[in-house]
């Protein structure tokens, strides 16, 4: 069961910025902003490292629990984590 | 072979021929006598051999040719035999003419063959052959023509009743020019009347051949004994007339022969109408004449049809006033864009009123006499005879009509028949109905709502969590990522509108990105941000964030 819920490491990953989603998202949120030229590939980079950290935690997370899948838990504890790290 | 082909061709395969023999005979000087005396043993196997070695066998011949001709089968005796029995089979009239001229040429061949002369002297000689040849030619082109001419005539005078199905079909077809003047002008001059006229029994005649068939099965008891007998004759001189199958409808079988015989009494009716010509109003005039017999057979069918019938009706009581005609009728065709059926019909109706009413009138009454003659049954057909003749629609209808007694299963008919015929007249006339019938069509939904696109920016994201994992992950901890990026965008967001409006600007600049990450711990004094941005992102990227000097004293981005 576990295996049709998981989802496989994919081989090749899109390095490409969804710069459109980013501009928009700000937007979405804070109408009266605007990002200066490229900002949105900063924030692209912060996205980054915050899933990247994300991932370690879990990823330790679950090797404590000794479990070789990545499981909702680990994720919510590693974001508990994380999140409070990432705040501004 | 070539013999039977057209007799143009004649001469190109007899001067081959020709040459064949000639050009065989100068090879076999060159072998040794020897081969030629095996060659001849094997001569008798198969013919594939002779075909191959047809020119040693030639060689051998000239001398053998000094004891006979008789001998067996080899290619040159059987080249001069097609030689000599080609003309005969070939021209069909000038056979007198023709037959010394190619013996003459077999003995010079053989002459030939024999003395084994030079190709300078043959050359010359296989030029009269030729010459000849267009001689016969002429003959026999000559000789269809008089045929057909002589046809033609034949078909004329034998046969009265055809000859404006055979000047119809003639302009239909467009044959050949000359052909279809000659036709013309005897056909004209029997039935002088309308040509116009003359094109519609055509097509009918092409309708009955097809339906003729089936109709034996099925129509031949709606219709009454004296409708068989007509049938017949009229299916002889559709055959006569080269018929056109264009027609796609089959169903006017039951009309077909009650056309046949309006067609003679519509001849007298058409000539009075022919000035008009409107021949499609009037054949929709049949209907509307017909209109009082077929209410009550349509009733029982208790179909939505019976809406047809009496917007037909209309134009019948108005047809003594033609100005209202007009105006009912065009109220029927609003209505008719729920039915096409209706539409047709209608439009039939308004153009009937329109253009033709005194036509229409006139047939009517010529029609009426008619009718007296005929049986009771027939009654309904004829009166649609004189009108309609030129439709289809109105025969099919009228037949059925007239058997009464039959209504609803004639009913069922007619709705078949109608449904194909009124497509045709409703495109042709009222294309308004059907452009207004169109757009009201039920689209199908175009392409199903996309996923938000804000969900999706965060799958991508969290695709890239389950690559940073290095592990399998389950989807629900997926689904929990994106839940996560959800917050952290809001907790961006937030921070960077807090920073930029500490800054006193509205703008976010990448130096307020750069605080929140050193904030985060992501940027510190031993990790830049351009060594983050180096190490995170793809050279694209990297060239847009970093300063770099480039050629020209240049530095992009500019800071």
């Amino acid at each position: 069961m576990a295996f049709s819920t998981t989802v496989t490491r994919r081989q090749k990953i899109k390095r490409k910025a969804p710069r459109g989603f980013l501009k928009r998202a700000l937007k979405r949120q804070k109408p009266h902003l605007r990002l200066e030229t490229n900002g949105d590939l900063l924030v692209h980079l912060n996205c980054l490292l915050f899933v990247h950290r994300l991932a370690e935690e879990s990823r330790v997370n679950a090797c404590e629990n000794k479990c070789g899948i990545i499981k909702k838990e680990h994720v919510l504890a590693a974001a508990k984590v994380i999140l409070k790290k990432s705040r501004g | 072979m070539a013999d039977s082909k057209s007799p143009e061709s004649e001469p190109t395969m007899r001067t081959l021929l020709r040459h064949v023999l000639d050009s065989a005979v100068p090879r076999t000087p060159r072998r040794p006598r020897s081969a030629r005396v095996r060659n001849q043993s094997s001569q008798t196997k198969a013919t594939a051999r002779r075909h191959s070695r047809g020119a040693r066998a030639t060689g051998r011949r000239s001398h053998v040719k000094a004891t006979g001709r008789l001998e067996e089968q080899t290619p040159r005796t059987l080249l001069r035999n097609i030689l000599l029995t080609a003309p005969e089979s070939s021209i069909v009239v000038p056979n007198s003419v023709t037959m010394p001229v190619p013996a003459p040429e077999v003995v010079r061949l053989s002459r030939r063959e024999s003395s084994q002369g030079s190709l300078e002297l043959r050359l010359p000689e296989l030029e009269p052959p030729k010459t000849p040849a267009p001689v016969l030619l002429a003959p026999g082109r000559k000789k269809p023509r008089l045929r057909l001419s002589l046809f033609q005539q034949e078909v004329d005078q034998g046969l009265p009743l055809s000859p404006e199905p055979h000047g119809t079909a003639d302009a239909s077809s467009l044959t050949s020019s000359s052909l279809n003047l000659t036709f013309g002008t005897s056909l004209r001059s029997q039935s002088v009347q309308r040509p116009g006229l003359a094109r519609r029994p055509l097509t009918r005649r092409a309708v009955d051949v097809g339906a003729f068939l089936q109709d034996l099965g099925d129509t031949s008891e709606a219709m009454v004994s004296p409708g068989d007998s007509y049938r017949t004759p009229v299916a002889l001189l559709a055959k006569d007339a080269v018929l056109e199958d264009t027609q796609p409808f089959s169903p006017p079988l039951v009309g077909c022969s009650p056309r046949g015989r309006r067609s003679l009494p519509c001849r007298s009716d058409t000539g009075a109408a022919d000035a008009g010509r409107a021949v499609g109003r009037r054949t929709w005039s049949g209907p509307a004449l017909q209109n009082s017999p077929r209410e009550p057979t349509q009733l029982p069918a208790g179909r939505s049809e019976e809406v047809n019938t009496l917007a037909v009706g209309f134009p019948n009581p108005s047809s003594g006033d033609s100005g209202e005609d007009g105006v009912e009728p065009l109220e029927g065709e609003g209505e008719a864009g729920e039915n096409t059926e209706e539409g047709a019909v209608n439009v039939g109706a308004v153009e009937a009123a329109a253009g033709m009413q005194g036509s229409a009138r006139t047939a009517e009454s010529e029609g009426c006499p008619e009718v007296t003659e005929a049986d009771g049954a027939v009654e309904a057909e004829e009166p649609e005879g004189s009108s309609g003749d030129k439709d289809t629609s109105s025969r099919t209808a009228s037949p059925q009509v007239a058997s009464g007694a039959l209504g609803a299963l004639q009913a069922q008919r007619r709705h078949q028949f109608l449904e194909p015929v009124a497509p045709p007249a409703a495109a042709g006339l009222c294309a308004e109905p059907l452009s207004a019938r169109l757009p009201p069509r039920p689209r199908t939904a175009g392409p199903r709502p996309r996923q938000d696109p804000y969900k999706a920016g965060l799958s991508h994201y969290a695709k890239l969590f389950s690559f940073y994992a290095k592990m399998p992950v389950e989807k629900k901890a997926l689904e929990m990522v994106e839940k996560c990026l959800d917050r952290y965008f809001q907790h961006l967001c937030n921070d960077l509108d807090v920073f930029a409006a500490h800054a006193g600007r509205k703008t976010v600049r990448p130096e307020d990105l750069e605080l929140l990450m050193r904030r985060q711990g992501l940027v510190t004094d031993q990790v830049s941000l351009h060594l983050l941005v180096e190490r995170y992102l793809p050279l694209e990227y990297r060239q847009l964030l970093i300063p770099c000097a480039f050629s020209g004293n240049s530095v992009f981005p500019a800071q």
